[in-house]
C-alpha cells in the first residue's frame, strides 16, 4: 500500500513531514520511502545520508541511419515534441533537449533501421539504507534535462519493487502531472501547508488534485501561528479533508533541520506532533503493528 | 534587458525577494515582472494583486482518449505507453488523463482504428495586470494534472516582449519557477543574467548549486543573495561555494519575522516594514543591483 506527503508549494516543510513521519511509522510497518521530488531530492540530506546504489535513467532517443533513411518525413510529423527538423529535402534532424524518449517516430518509420535506438541520460535513482531502519529510494533528474517524468516513474517502480508493506512518497512541489505520477495509486495524501495567503492557495490545488484523482487526504498545517488555520480549515472542509496537526513555527525544528537530526527522534516537544500524525494515519490504514 | 531570479527549489524566499526588490526599483526604471512559477505563481499574492485585466487560455496540452465501444482490449497500448498512463479498469482500458504527456504511441500501437484519439485540453491561463505599484505583471497558472510545460513560460515571455514593445519598457525581470526542468530553463533561457538566491542549509546549497548548472549551461552570469543568512552560523559551505565559483554575493538578508508576517498582509516586505533588519538589507541589495547590474 501507499501513502504520499505533498505539498501545493515548495518549502512548506514536506520534506520534514515527510522524513519525520516514515521515521514514526517504521514503528508500525516495514516501509520504504521515496523522494520523488526529483528535480530538488532533499530527504537524503534532512535524513543526513549520501546517496548509495546509482542506477541511470536512460531514455530512447532517436539515431538516423541516412545511409537507410528515405527522407518520407512521417518521423518528424509524428513527433509531439517537434524534437524533429527536416531539411528541405526530407532529412530528419534531432533536437535532442527536446526528445521526451517515447519512441513514437520508430513506431512509424518504414525502413527497419533507418531509426537505431540511441539512449540519452536522463538522471538516476537511489537505493539508500537509512540508520532508521528503512531504506529511501531517490530520483534525481539531471541538471539541463527538461523531462521529470521518467525519472519519477523509474524511482518509484525501483521502490515498489522492494515490496514493502508500505510505500511512502514525497512529492515535488505543484500540481503538475508529474506530481499526479507520484500520488498515483494513494490510498491517503497528506497534505503540507501553511495558513498564509499563499499557502492556502496552493494548499487548495493539491486538494483539489486529490479530489479528482479520488485519493483522501488529511492536512497538516505546517508553520501554524503565521497566519490564520481558519481558513486552512474551510478549504479543507470543502475538500472533505481534515486538519490532523498543527504544527507551530519553531526553533527547534529549524535546528533540529540544520543539524541533519530528525526532531522526530529529539526530546523537544515538536517530537509528539509527529507521533501523533503517524498514529492518526495508522488509524486511518489500519493494520501494521 | 532580462533578469531571471532563480532558486533551484522554492521555499528560500525567491518570491518574496522579487516582490521587494521590484517595489524598490519601480520609481527608477521601467520594467515588466514575469511569474514564472505556473505550477505555484505566487507574486501577484505579493504584489497584492485582486484581479487580471486579461486573461488568456493556453490550449496545448495533448491527452489520449480510448474509445470503448472499439477497443477489443488487447493491451497494446498498456504495455506500449512509455509512462504507465494506461490502467484497466473495470476490464475497459482507460489513460489516466492526470498523467498522460499525450506522446501518442498509443494510438500508433493500436490495431484498431480511430479507437485511441489524441484530443487538445486546456493547460492552464497566461495573464496579465498592471500592479498597484505601476509596473505590469504576467503571470500564469497551470491546470491541475496537466505536464509542466516550459511552452507556457515560453508564452509568458513572449507576452511580456510585446508589452515591453509597446510600453516601452527597458527589462523584464522573471520569478523563475521552481526546480530544474522545463519551466525553469525556459525561465532562465534568454535571460542576461540570473540571479540566485539561497539559505545557507544543506538543501538549498544543493538546489542552487543545480540551478547554477542550468545558468551555466545558458552561458550566463549569476550572482548570489543569501537569505536567512544568520540562520545557520557553522554553515560557511554556501558562501565557499560561491567564492570559488566566483559568483559575486549581492547581499545577506538576515533572518527577520517581519518577512512572513508582511507575507500574511501580501505586502512587499520593504513596502509593509520598512525599518525592519531585513528591509535595510534588501535596500542595500537593490543599491547594488542598481550600480553592477542595471547600471
Ligand atoms: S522519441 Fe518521441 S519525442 Fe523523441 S524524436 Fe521520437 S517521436 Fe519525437
Ligand atoms: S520516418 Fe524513417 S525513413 Fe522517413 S524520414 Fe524519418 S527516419 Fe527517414
Ligand atoms: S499519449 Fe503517450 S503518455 Fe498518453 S497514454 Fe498514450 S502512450 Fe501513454
Ligand atoms: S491497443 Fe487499442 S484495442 Fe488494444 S487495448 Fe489499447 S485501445 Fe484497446
Amino acid at each position: 500500500m501507499q501513502i504520499a506527503v505533498s505539498g501545493g508549494k515548495g518549502g512548506t516543510g514536506k520534506s520534514t513531514v515527510a522524513i519525520n513521519l516514515a521515521i514514526a511509522l517504521k514503528e508500525h510497518y516495514d516501509l520504504v520511502l521515496a523522494d520523488l521530488d526529483v528535480e530538488a531530492p532533499n530527504d537524503h540530506l534532512l535524513l543526513g545520508v549520501e546517496l548509495a546504489s546509482e542506477e541511470p535513467v536512460e531514455l530512447f532517443m532517436p539515431r538516423f541511419d541516412y545511409g537507410k533513411c528515405t527522407r518520407c518525413r512521417k518521423c518528424a510529423e509524428v513527433c509531439e515534441e517537434h524534437a524533429i527538423i527536416t531539411m528541405r529535402d526530407g532529412t530528419p534532424f534531432l533536437m535532442p533537449n527536446l526528445c521526451s524518449g517515447c519512441a513514437a517516430c520508430e513506431i512509424v518509420c518504414p525502413v527497419p533501421g533507418a531509426i537505431l535506438p540511441g539512449k540519452k541520460l536522463m538522471g538516476h535513482t537511489y537505493l539508500t539504507e537509512t540508520p532508521y531502519g528503512f531504506p529511501l529510494v531517490t530520483g534525481r533528474l539531471l541538471e539541463g534535462e527538461e523531462r521529470a517524468m521518467p525519472i519519477v516513474s523509474r524511482a518509484k517502480k525501483r521502490a515498489q519493487g522492494l515490496g514493502k508493506e508500505l510505500l511512502m512518497v514525497d512529492t515535488a512541489a505543484g500540481t503538475s502531472n508529474t506530481v499526479s505520477k507520484a500520488l498515483e495509486d494513494s490510498r491517503l495524501i497528506i497534505a503540507v501547508t501553511e495558513p498564509t495567503p499563499l499557502g492556502i492557495h496552493d494548499g487548495e490545488l493539491i486538494l483539489k488534485l486529490a479530489k479528482l484523482m479520488n485519493v483522501p487526504a488529511m492536512v497538516v498545517v505546517n508553520r501554524s501561528d503565521l497566519g490564520d488555520v481558519g481558513k486552512v480549515r474551510e478549504i479543507a472542509e470543502k475538500y472533505d479533508a481534515e486538519v490532523i496537526a498543527e504544527i507551530p513555527y519553531s526553533e527547534n525544528i529549524i535546528r533540529s533541520y540544520v543539524e541533519g537530526k530528525p526532531i522526530v527522534l529529539t526530546d523537544y516537544p515538536e517530537a509528539g506532533l509527529f507521533r501523533e500524525i503517524a498514529s492518526r494515519v495508522v488509524e486511518f490504514l489500519g493494520g501494521g503493528e | 534587458m532580462q533578469i531571471a531570479i532563480a532558486s533551484g527549489k522554492g521555499g528560500v524566499g525567491k518570491s518574496t525577494i522579487t516582490a521587494s526588490l521590484l517595489y524598490l526599483l519601480k520609481d527608477e526604471y521601467r520594467f515588466v515582472a514575469v511569474d514564472a512559477d505556473a505550477d505555484a505563481p505566487n507574486l501577484d499574492l505579493l504584489l497584492g494583486v485582486e484581479r487580471w485585466e486579461e486573461e488568456r487560455e493556453l490550449i496545448g496540452a495533448k491527452v489520449a482518449r480510448i474509445n470503448v465501444e472499439s477497443c477489443i482490449r488487447c493491451g497494446i497500448c498498456q504495455e506500449r505507453c512509455p509512462y504507465d498512463c494506461i490502467k484497466v479498469i473495470d476490464g475497459d482500458y482507460v489513460v489516466s488523463e492526470l498523467t498522460c504527456e499525450g506522446c501518442n504511441v498509443c494510438g500508433l500501437v493500436c490495431p484498431v482504428p480511430g479507437t485511441i484519439t489524441l484530443e487538445e485540453v486546456r493547460s492552464g491561463v497566461v495573464r496579465k495586470t498592471m500592479t498597484r505599484y505601476g509596473f505590469p505583471l504576467i503571470s500564469a497558472q497551470l491546470d491541475v494534472g496537466r505536464p509542466n510545460s516550459g511552452k507556457l513560460v515560453t508564452e509568458e515571455k513572449e507576452w511580456a516582449k510585446k508589452l515591453m514593445g509597446e510600453l516601452g519598457l527597458e527589462h523584464m525581470i522573471v520569478d523563475s519557477a521552481a526546480g530544474i526542468g522545463c519551466q525553469v530553463i525556459a525561465s532562465i533561457g534568454g535571460a542576461d543574467l540570473t540571479i540566485l538566491v539561497a539559505e545557507p542549509t544543506p538543501a538549498s546549497l544543493s538546489d542552487v548549486q543545480r540551478a547554477y548548472k542550468v545558468v551555466q549551461h545558458f552561458r550566463q552570469p549569476a550572482y548570489l543573495i543569501i537569505n536567512k543568512a544568520d540562520f545557520n552560523p557553522g554553515f560557511t559551505a554556501l558562501r565557499g561555494w560561491a567564492e570559488a565559483e566566483g559568483i559575486p554575493i549581492l547581499g545577506e538578508i538576515p533572518y527577520d519575522r517581519a518577512i512572513p508576517r508582511s507575507m500574511s498582509m501580501l505586502k512587499p516586505f520593504v513596502e509593509a516594514f520598512p525599518d525592519s533588519k531585513a528591509a535595510e538589507a534588501m535596500r542595500e541589495i537593490a543599491e547594488r543591483v542598481r550600480e553592477e547590474i542595471l547600471k
